[in-house]
Formats: C-alpha cells, structure tokens, sequence
C-alpha cells in the first residue's frame, strides 16, 4: 500500500511537470476577452466566425473569447468580486437591473457620445431594457418574444382556424381534444411559468404596476383555467421536460415559445409537421421580449477597446452576420431577419422586456406561488399579493 | 480471511439451500435495481438523436455516431488526462495527510486536540456557496485562477478523509504502539512503519472516495478554471456541453458519462480488495 | 528517553507530567496536522469568518453598502421562505440519513460474507455512487417522468419530481440509492477491523447470529456509526445539487424542494444580498453545528476507548 502512494505521488509529480511544460505563453497586443454562455455548438461556432471577421478588420484587437459552461450567474458574481470580469458579456435582460444597480456594469453614455454611435436603430422596448435610472448599460444583440406554434397536421384534421385570441384558442383546443389526437397528453402545453403568463397578463391590459387589478386576475383565471380544465398541461405532467419536446413528441398540439424552439425542433424533432403563428391577442397584444445584451465591466481592463468590440458587434454590421443563420432575431430594425420569422417580429410593438424589480425574490416567489394555484392548494388572490409583495421591497 | 459476520442459522441442509438460494435472488435482484439505468444508458448511446425522443429499451438503429463525435469533435482524451491528472495528484495528497492528521488526532496527544479537531469537523459544516467567493477572490489576488493549482491547493486534504482516517486508527488496538515505542520509534516511524500498513481498509477507502470525488468535482472545477479555453476542462466540464437550455445531445451525454464512469470504476476494482488484504494484518494477535 | 504510555488520556494529568518527551509527542501532534489545518483555516474557517463578518451589513457585490446590525437575521426571521427551507431540511435528513445507513450497513454485512460472486456484488452495489450528482440526477429525472420507466413498472401516471407531494421524497429515494454504496464502503472498512477472535468466542458459545451481530458488532461499529452519521448527516442538511437540477433553481413545485442552501444560493448569486445569504449561511452552520454535537454527546461518546 505503501509503494502504491509512492508511486501515486511520483506519477503525480511527473505529470505535473508534463503539464507546466507545455502551458503556452500569452502575446502582447490589446486583448479583450469577451465571454458568453453556450447557446449550442451552431451558435458558438457562429459567435467565433463573427469575431473573426472583427478581428480582420480591427487587426490591432484581439479577442479572448471563452464559453462559460454551467452556472453563468454564479461564475460572473465569482469575478465581479474579485474584480476580474470579462471585459465584454452577456448581460439577459432579467439580471441586467440587479448588476447595474450593483455597479459592475459600464455606462455607456459617454462612448455613445463621443463615437457619435447610433441607438436609434435598436428596438426601443429593447434597448429600455437595459437602461436603468436613464443611463445605457449594454446593447441588445438579439431577442426573441413568444410565438405560438401548432401542430399543422392536427388543426388541419379539425379544419381550423389559428386562433388569434383567447375565445378562438379556446374553441380549437376543444375541438382538438375531442377529436382524441392528443391521446395522453393534452391540446395545449403551458409552462407553469411567469414567464409564460406574463405575456397573457399584458394581453389582458395588466400590469406589474399593479398587479392585483381586476385586469390581472382576469388572465390568471384564463391561463390556470385552462390548466384545470384539461385543454392544457404542465411539461411535467406531460412528462417532458419542456413545451418544445411535448410538440416534438407530438404530445401537444399548441405551444408558446420563442425562437429557440425551432433550431431544437430541426435536430430532434425533424418528422414532425408544425407552423409559426403570431401570438394570440386579447384586449391588446401582449407578448415578452427575451434579449441578451453585450455590456461592459466596471472593472474592465482596455474600456476603449472593449468598446469598439461591443458597438461593432451590436451594428448594423456585425448583427448582420449574428442573425444570418437564424438562430437569433435582430434586435435593430436596419437588419433584415431570415425568411419565416415574421411571426416574431410582428410582435416587436407589443413585447414588454423580460425583468423587472427584485427579480430573483420576485419570480422564485411567482412560480412557487403559481404551481400551489395549478394544484388548489393556493388562491390566486393570495399569489397576487405575495408577488406584490416582492415588487415593492 | 474476513471477518465474517455469521448470519446462517443452523439448521437442516434444505432449509440452508432455500435460504441460500432466497439470499442469492435478493442480491440479484438488488444489483439489478442499481443498474438498470445504466443499462439504459448503454443503449442510449448507441441511438441517433431522434432515435432519444420515444422511450425504448434497445436502440432501432445501433449507431456509433455518438462515441465517435465525443472522441473526435469533443477532445475528451484531453479531458480525461486532465482528469487523471487532478485526481492522481489530490488523491494522493489526501491519502497521506489524511492518513499523517488522522493519526496525529487519534493517537497523539496534544493541547487543544479536541478543540482543533472539532474545527475540522466544523470545516464540514459550511456550504461551498457561502465559501465562493472568498475563496474565489483569495485564488485570484495569487493569481491561482485559470490553472491547476489553485483547485489542487484548496483540495489538499478534506476533513471527511481525515476524520476518516482518525475514526479508524481509533479502532486499532494500541499494543501496536505499545510494540513501537518499546523499540524507541518515534511517532512518524510508528506512522509510517506501524499504523499505516494496518489501515489498508481506511486507505483504500479514501482513496476510492477522493478519486472519485475528485473525478465527478463540477462546481469547483468550473469556478476556478473551467471558464476559458478548453484546454484545462475536466470530464464533468465536457458532459456539460452536451445540455444547452433547449436541447440535450443525449447520445453524446450518454457516451460521455460512461466514458467518465470507467476510470472511477476502475479505481474501484483495483482498491476494493484491499479490505481483504489489511485483514490479515489486524487480525494477528500482537 | 520513551515512556511507557497510560490507558487514559487526562488532560490535567498531561499538563502536570511536562516532560520533555511530552513535549516532543506534541511537537510532533501540532506538526503532523499543521498542513491540514492550514488548509482548513484558509480555505473554511477564514471565509466562514468573513460570512459572519458580512452578515451584519448589506453587502453588495463591490463589498460594504451599508449596516444594517442584526437587520439580516431579522431578514431571515420572517422570510416564510426560509422557514419552509429548514422544515423541508429537516424532514428530509431525518428520513434520508437512517435510510442510508441501515441500507450501507446491510449491503455491508451481505458483501462481507463468504459467497460466491461477493467482488461482482461490490461492485455492483457500489455503482450507483460512482456517477456524478449532476449524470445521475439527469438520468432519474427520465427514469421518474410521468411516463417513464418507474411509472411504467408501477402502473401509475404521477410526476415523481414534479409534483410538490413527492418531489422531496424522490430526492430521497435518489440519495438513498447514489449513497448507500459509499455507506457501505465505510462500514466494510470498519467490518474488517473488528477481529475474528470476537466472533469465534460468540460462535463457541452459542450464541445466534441475529444475537451475534445486535449485541457485539452493532456496538462495535460505533465509531463507523458516528463517522456515517456525521458525514451524511451533515451532506444531508447541506442538500443543493439534486433541488436544483429537479427544480430548475426555484425550490418548486411549491416550495417542496427549497433547501437552506438553495436559499443562500439565490440570495447570493441572483438577488445579490450577500449580506443575507451569508446570515443565512451561519444559521445554516449553527443548526448543523447543534446537531451534530447532540449526535456526538449521543453516540460518539464510546468512541474513545
């Protein structure tokens, strides 16, 4: 036993050797490191053929681009602590209020005006989204808001309408149901899920402003209803782990999700037959804007030079090339998106950003609350209030 | 041989092969319950993508797909000998100063033993998410981010292996010593020459314990350096880019995983039959 | 020159006798746990001081925002949240931790046997644990679908981890299944150490198995008992890995699976209040510390022999 620790311990101490010899050495030129999560091997793949075309044209920067696997909030609070950020990150929409109010982010105001950059291009609900108290913390480099995707060869076998509106998504899913396509599973697949509700909160003229207005109970009672009366079920209960896979196993026939859903679909799901609708609308339109920005640290280390990165990759040119396969929809309204994304960007004037006060609190307490209200065991009054609550601390 | 714990009863001959033959079933039974998801597993890999989508025990179309993508696009020979390397080195930091504190806790006598020792306990107690970010800006201002060593330093030796260490030299009859120091061996001789070739069992069991805890490390790993180029990821760092939020490569995560199981597996196999082997020493009358 | 030791360690009685080689017994005690210990203090006791330290303030990430005195405790005082974060804790490892050990123990006693097949069995039990937290829940996670394997098997229909009845007990029955593997290897180690001779005198008397093994080996275990005891007890309250992957990092289905660390872990990394996360962090350690004392007064006690 001995000798096998011995041995441990020198194979150990030959391999470290191993290790610090072949560790490469770093060149000089101004660097900025810009880090992101995976969004999947296309679009990492994509993300390095952009900055590559950067590079070429500013030969004089180079950039540092690492994939942060895992945890991205847990690793980016790491750094922040210790003062070593990245200099240029993803930002999403829902962490951006909370980091600029921590002052880990950039204000850009001053780059703006001194390169004369041009935001007017940007979406307005979007780049509002990561303003805070008046000043701009980062660029949306994409985004995308919920569509609502059925099943084309079900609405077919129903001869049916899309639905645009609450009544008419009703009416269809009842006629889905009764024709028994969905056998074990359910017409509608609906996230427990804020995220989700949200925008039929919006489409009913609510508000987080005020979130126990009549208005507001009104779509909860829609969207739970739904849930109780057995034209929709929770991913779980349809034992998926999200809405996607329910319309890819062809589980549900209608879903509400954003662009994501269709790179997911075209891998795993290639057989099944379905369409991109607009969302429904109510009183109004009423949809979210899921967008990620590109910001700047505080604590960067070449500002000037992560800010000639961060506006290039957010222009007109550099979301040209971003957007050109589709995996991501322009947040700029001088690029054109690809072919059969019009339902999503119809829904541009409606879409309110994803995020909003004490976010994390908030919405841990939203989703908790809303599964009680799914399974009884909680009133929607009292769900209200909590998330009230939460708003105004 | 090993200390057996006798549970036959006597009784008649028919009665014993019954009863064999029901103890037999049950552990049968167990190992299968323990692995059928691997099995599952298995086959899993072995399908396309679109093969995952409907639960099914064999694939339809057996594919190798999946093991060659992880070889070829994802460097997982990379990663295991990134792998071995921190598991190796720690492991073997923690068998001895496990071993060398353990003793020193069990049989050495000290001021303020008790007290020191229920600090190192108390180590147990606190979560790694409260310690995240001290340490964290601890290993960056040493400039221990990035690399190796910083994961290496703060995984020097864990207190369940000390205390694992101490609770079985507590065990070992002290005539041991007693022979030892009639011989005027001081306590590292006695360490190194007496107690540790007695631990057998302990050391084989820390040994399994830390390569693996090592081996399956995420959090830690994905903190100090697994942000950043590849090149320094670990096994677990490399599962992990198999599930993006929208879509798991199961084939490829399938594959992965057992690829990361085997070494452990392995590790296992070679040290589990050290319990028999420091058997024979403890059970020598001194 | 080298004495011969006494049978029993007295503290006062040490002190009185400072003999030299006293002196160099201790020398050698503080230098054979210096590494250790200063590892421990850097890396554990040094950010847990720092937790308490930060607790009284509101913390930020870039450090100090304000004082706030016991204001983060009160924080913790009414947050229902983290009441139901202790409730399901304690529910959870009074279920999970004896589970675990009678499951270890038994695997341990069956593979200790003489039979043949006992490596295939080994390591057939131990498999389970072999895998990563995040692999393994992954897999559950299929296995536990409304219609997947388990419910297959069963004949039922249920969400296993996605209903807030049995979310927690899934995770149980999951850690009971990874774990006992390592519990095993634990009592096997502590298994051979206890010498034939033992059993050969109860065999000669006559004593049953059954009687053989409550009255002699069971008490006999029991520094392996503190040892499995406080290790698991400890992982136990400290449950992250599996309510976060179940739950998607909310705690859900209604709060079934919010745990303590689950509570320090948002409070820290996506509401940064650091403040709070770290006063949550030293209740966390006080209850555990309280615990694990009364285990120790209860069954470790015999230990020192």
């Amino acid at each position: 036993m001995r000798r096998g620790i011995i041995a441990l311990l020198a194979l150990a101490l030959i391999a470290a050797a191993v290790v610090a010899a072949s560790a490469q050495g770093r060149t000089k030129a101004t660097t900025v490191s810009l880090a992101g999560w995976s969004g999947g091997t296309d679009e990492d793949a994509l993300l390095k053929q952009v900055i590559a075309t950067f590079e070429k044209t500013h030969p004089s920067i180079k950039v540092n681009y690492s994939v942060i696997n895992g945890d991205y909030a847990t690793a980016m609070t790491a750094r922040f602590a210790a003062h070593n950020p990245p200099d240029v990150f993803y930002v999403d929409s829902s962490l951006a209020s909370t980091w600029a109010t921590q002052g880990v982010l950039q204000p850009l105001d001053s780059y703006i005006k001194s390169s004369k950059y041009d935001t007017s291009k940007f979406f307005p609900s979007l780049l509002n989204t990561f303003k805070v108290n008046g000043q701009t913390y980062g660029f949306p480099k994409d985004w995308s808001p919920l569509a609502m995707e059925i099943n084309t060869g079900m609405l077919g076998s129903v001869h049916a309408k899309v639905p645009t509106n609450w009544s008419t998504l009703t009416s269809v899913a009842t006629a889905i149901k009764n024709a028994g396509l969905v056998k074990g599973g359910a017409p509608i697949c609906l996230s427990p899920d804020w995220a989700r509700m949200l925008a039929f909160i919006f489409q009913n003229k609510g508000s987080l402003a005020d979130v126990q207005s009549p208005a507001v109970v009104q779509a909860v009672n829609y969207y739970v209803g739904l849930l109780k009366n057995g034209l929709a079920e929770t991913p779980t209960q349809l034992g998926v782990d999200w809405c996607g896979t329910a319309l890819g196993k062809q589980k549900s026939a209608i879903i509400f999700e954003g662009n994501w859903l269709l790179p997911s679909m075209k891998t795993t799901y290639p057989q099944t037959r379905y369409g991109v609708f607009p969302m429904v609308s109510q009183k109004t339109g009423g949809n979210l804007a899921f967008t990620v920005s590109y910001s700047m640290a505080k604590d960067a280390k070449n500002k000037q030079a992560a800010w000639t990165l961060l506006s290039w990759l957010t222009s007109q040119a550099g979301q040209k090339l971003w957007v050109s396969k589709g995996l991501a929809l322009p947040s700029r309204s001088d690029v054109k998106a690809i072919g059969g994304r019009e339902a999503f960007l119809k829904a541009a004037p409606w879409a309110h950003g994803w995020g909003f006060k004490n976010f994390s609190n908030t919405y841990t307490v939203m989703n908790n609350d809303l599964s009680g209200v799914i399974a009884g065991s909680k009133s929607v009054q009292q769900m209200l209030s909590d998330v009230a609550a939460q708003l105004n601390q | 041989m090993t200390a057996v714990a006798n549970t036959a009863l006597p009784g008649r001959p028919r009665g014993e092969l019954w009863r064999k033959a029901a103890l037999y079933g049950l552990l049968v039974a167990i190992s299968l319950l323990f692995f059928v998801p691997f099995l599952w597993s298995i086959s899993t890999s072995f399908k396309t993508l679109p093969d995952t989508a409907y639960f099914s025990l064999l694939p339809h179309h057996w594919t190798t797909g999946a093991w060659s993508t992880v070889w070829s696009k994802y460097d997982f020979a990379l990663y295991i000998r990134n792998s071995f390397f921190l598991a190796a080195v720690i492991t073997a930091s923690n068998v001895f100063l496990g071993a060398l504190g353990g003793y020193a806790f069990a049989r050495l006598r000290f001021p303020g033993r008790e007290l020191l020792f229920f600090l190192v306990l108390g180590t147990l107690m606190i979560p790694d998410q409260l310690r995240l970010i001290p340490v964290y800006v601890m290993l960056t201002n040493w400039h221990l981010i990035g690399g190796f060593w910083g994961y290496i330093a703060i995984n020097l030796v864990t207190a369940a292996n000390l205390f694992l260490m101490r609770q079985f030299f507590l065990t070992i009859p002290k005539d041991y010593e007693e022979a030892a120091r009639l011989d005027n061996a001081g306590p590292f001789k006695t360490f190194w020459r007496v107690m540790l070739p007695l631990a057998g069992p302990a050391l084989a069991a820390v040994t399994i314990l830390q390569f693996q805890g090592t081996w399956n490390d995420f959090f830690w790993p994905l903190i100090i350096f697994g942000q950043g180029n590849t090149s320094h990821y670990t096994v677990q760092l490399g599962l992990a880019m198999f599930s993006t939020q929208f879509l798991t490569l199961w084939p490829q995560l399938m594959a992965g995983s057992l690829i990361a199981i085997a070494p452990v597996l392995l590790v296992f196999l070679v040290f589990q039959r050290y319990f028999i082997a420091g058997v024979a020493a403890v059970g020598i009358k001194g | 020159m080298a004495v011969a030791s006494d049978t029993h360690f007295q503290p006062a009685a040490w002190r009185r006798a400072l003999t030299p080689a006293r002196l160099r017994e201790a020398g050698w005690g503080y230098l054979f746990v210096a590494l250790p210990m200063a590892v421990f203090g850097v890396f554990f006791l040094y950010p847990f001081v720092y937790g308490v330290y930060i607790s009284f303030f509101d913390w930020g990430i870039f450090g100090k925002q304000g004082s706030v005195g016991w204001g983060n405790y009160g924080t913790l005082w009414h947050d229902p949240a983290f009441h139901i974060a202790l409730k399901n804790i304690g529910e959870y490892t009074v279920v999970v931790v004896p589970l675990e050990m009678a499951l270890g123990l038994s695997m341990a006693l069956i593979v200790n046997q003489k039979i043949r097949g006992q490596k295939f069995f080994r390591a057939a039990f131990y498999f389970p644990s072999l895998a990563s937290s995040v692999a393994i829940t992954t897999i559950a996670i299929y296995i536990l679908n409304s219609d997947g394997l388990l419910n297959k098997v069963l004949g039922t229909h249920r969400s296993w981890f996605g209903e807030a009845r049995t979310a927690i007990w899934s995770i149980v029955g999951l850690n009971a299944w990874t774990t006992a593997g390592t519990v095993m290897l634990m009592y096997l180690a502590a298994l051979q150490a206890i010498s034939t001779d033992v059993y050969e005198a109860a065999a000669l008397d006559g004593t049953s198995a059954w009687r053989t093994f409550w009255r002699i080996t069971f008490p006999l275990l029991r520094p392996a008992h503190f040892l499995v005891g406080v290790l698991f007890g400890i992982g136990a309250l400290k449950l992250f890995d599996q309510a976060f992957i179940v739950s998607g990092g909310q705690g859900g289905p209604d709060y079934s699976t919010y745990t303590p660390v689950l509570y320090i872990y948002l409070k820290a990394f996506h509401s940064l209040q650091l403040g709070v996360a770290a006063a949550a962090g030293v209740v966390l350690f006080a209850v555990i510390f309280v615990l694990t004392l009364l285990f120790r007064v209860t069954v470790g006690r015999a230990e020192i022999q």
